[in-house]
């Protein structure tokens, strides 16, 4: 992850009002993850699966937290069985932050799937989601995600693309 | 010998202290006898589903770090995502009581002629035992009447964060079932936090803000 991709994902998750973040750390938000469980304005949980991540921001949403998920792409699928029984069945709100492994430009052969299944689930689970491909566009991303997630009452995505996590 | 759930929970209902709150199952045995027993108060959750109730209350404790927050779970759930006792014993918020109701079959899919449909813990798994293997501080297996009213006291007298499987029958009571959806249930739930903490859950959006700001000057 580039610097300014950090500062700009950082600065974005503190823009939005984010206070609570849980999350599996990737190769590429790694230094994500190491910047916001520094943060004394962020309770940060880490977790061995991102599935249980959601069940845990969803009910610190419910204490009055402002969650978001990080995590790579493959951890929407993980989380895709508790966002459909929490948010399809109740509406919370949790602001997810995802790499976005196999969009166009992806150089690992593993990172494929990854990218086939992203947005078609995401779709599926009716979540409305913005690609980011330009570091400048990360932190408005974010803000605005969050925004629409906490209007629906339901999870909004942001994908991080490695066009934004890299230097050419 | 194994304990009657729906007779335990009445007198787990009787000792949660004012000012706690539940998360418990949404549908189920559970989640319905819970419900006859505290008249459906707002205080209690009904959102948890298999695999996600220790979550949702792990995340709900650690938002409320000052409230005491119980959590109402199955031996079935609990199965469904161990990850979560992983989570429960890095973070150890000492104001989270977990009760597990293990009674060792997946009791609200019904029966036949052959029984109930055993889970894991009819066989080898201990519960208790993986909960202190993740770390959870204070984890106890209950079999005994006699052990079970002093379990609840001590977990409701001092900030450990227990997990308290509780070694019950199989077998129904003829409550009635519960009548509500998610939708409803997390608004009532979300309402009551709000006016108990004086806080704002659902959000507000910043033009509404604004525009109560101008009427106010």
């Amino acid at each position: 992850m580039t610097a300014a991709a950090l500062d700009a994902a950082h600065d974005g998750l503190r823009a939005a009002g984010i206070d609570f973040v849980s999350g599996l750390p990737d190769g590429w938000q790694r230094p994500l993850h190491e910047r916001v469980e520094l943060d004394p304005d962020i309770r940060y949980v880490p977790v061995c699966n991102e599935g249980v991540g959601f069940s845990i921001c969803s009910g610190a949403w419910l204490g009055g937290k402002k969650p978001a998920l990080i995590m790579e792409n493959s951890g929407i699928r993980v989380a895709s069985e508790y966002i459909a029984r929490i948010s399809l069945g109740t509406g919370v709100p949790v602001t997810l932050l995802c790499s976005y492994r196999g969009d166009v430009g992806e150089t690992e052969h593993w990172g494929i799937p990854h990218g086939i299944v992203a947005e078609p689930l995401l779709q599926a689970l009716r979540i409305k989601y913005l690609i980011v491909r330009h570091v400048e566009d990360l932190a408005k991303s974010i803000v605005r995600a969050k925004r629409i997630a906490e209007a629906q009452l339901h999870p909004a995505a942001v994908l991080v693309s490695g066009d934004c996590v890299w230097e050419d | 010998m194994a304990l009657d759930r729906y007779e335990w929970l009445g007198r787990l209902a009787g000792r949660i202290p004012d000012d706690a709150l539940v998360m418990s199952t949404y549908i189920g045995a559970v989640s319905f006898e819970w419900a006859h027993h505290t008249e459906e108060h707002h205080r209690s959750a009904h959102l948890g589903q298999m695999g996600n109730v220790i979550g949702l209350a792990l995340g709900l404790a650690l938002a409320l770090p000052h409230r005491k927050v119980v959590c109402l779970d199955g031996d079935g759930s609990v199965l469904m995502e161990l990850g979560q006792l992983v989570a429960m014993g890095e973070q150890q918020p000492g104001n989270l009581v977990v009760f597990v109701v293990d009674n060792g079959v997946y009791e609200s899919i019904g029966w036949s002629s052959r029984g109930r449909r055993p889970t894991a813990t009819a066989g080898q798994v201990d519960l208790a035992a993986i909960a202190a293997g993740c770390g959870v501080p204070y984890t106890v297996d209950v079999t005994a009447e006699e052990e079970l009213d002093a379990e609840m006291d001590l977990a409701f007298s001092r900030d450990v964060c227990s997990f308290i499987n509780v070694r019950t029958r199989p077998g129904h009571s003829h409550v009635r079932p519960r009548r509500t959806d998610g939708i409803e249930d997390k608004y009532r739930f979300v309402r009551y936090v709000e006016r108990l903490e004086g806080i704002w859950i659902t959000g507000v959006p910043p033009q509404d803000i604004a525009l109560m700001k101008g009427r106010d000057r």
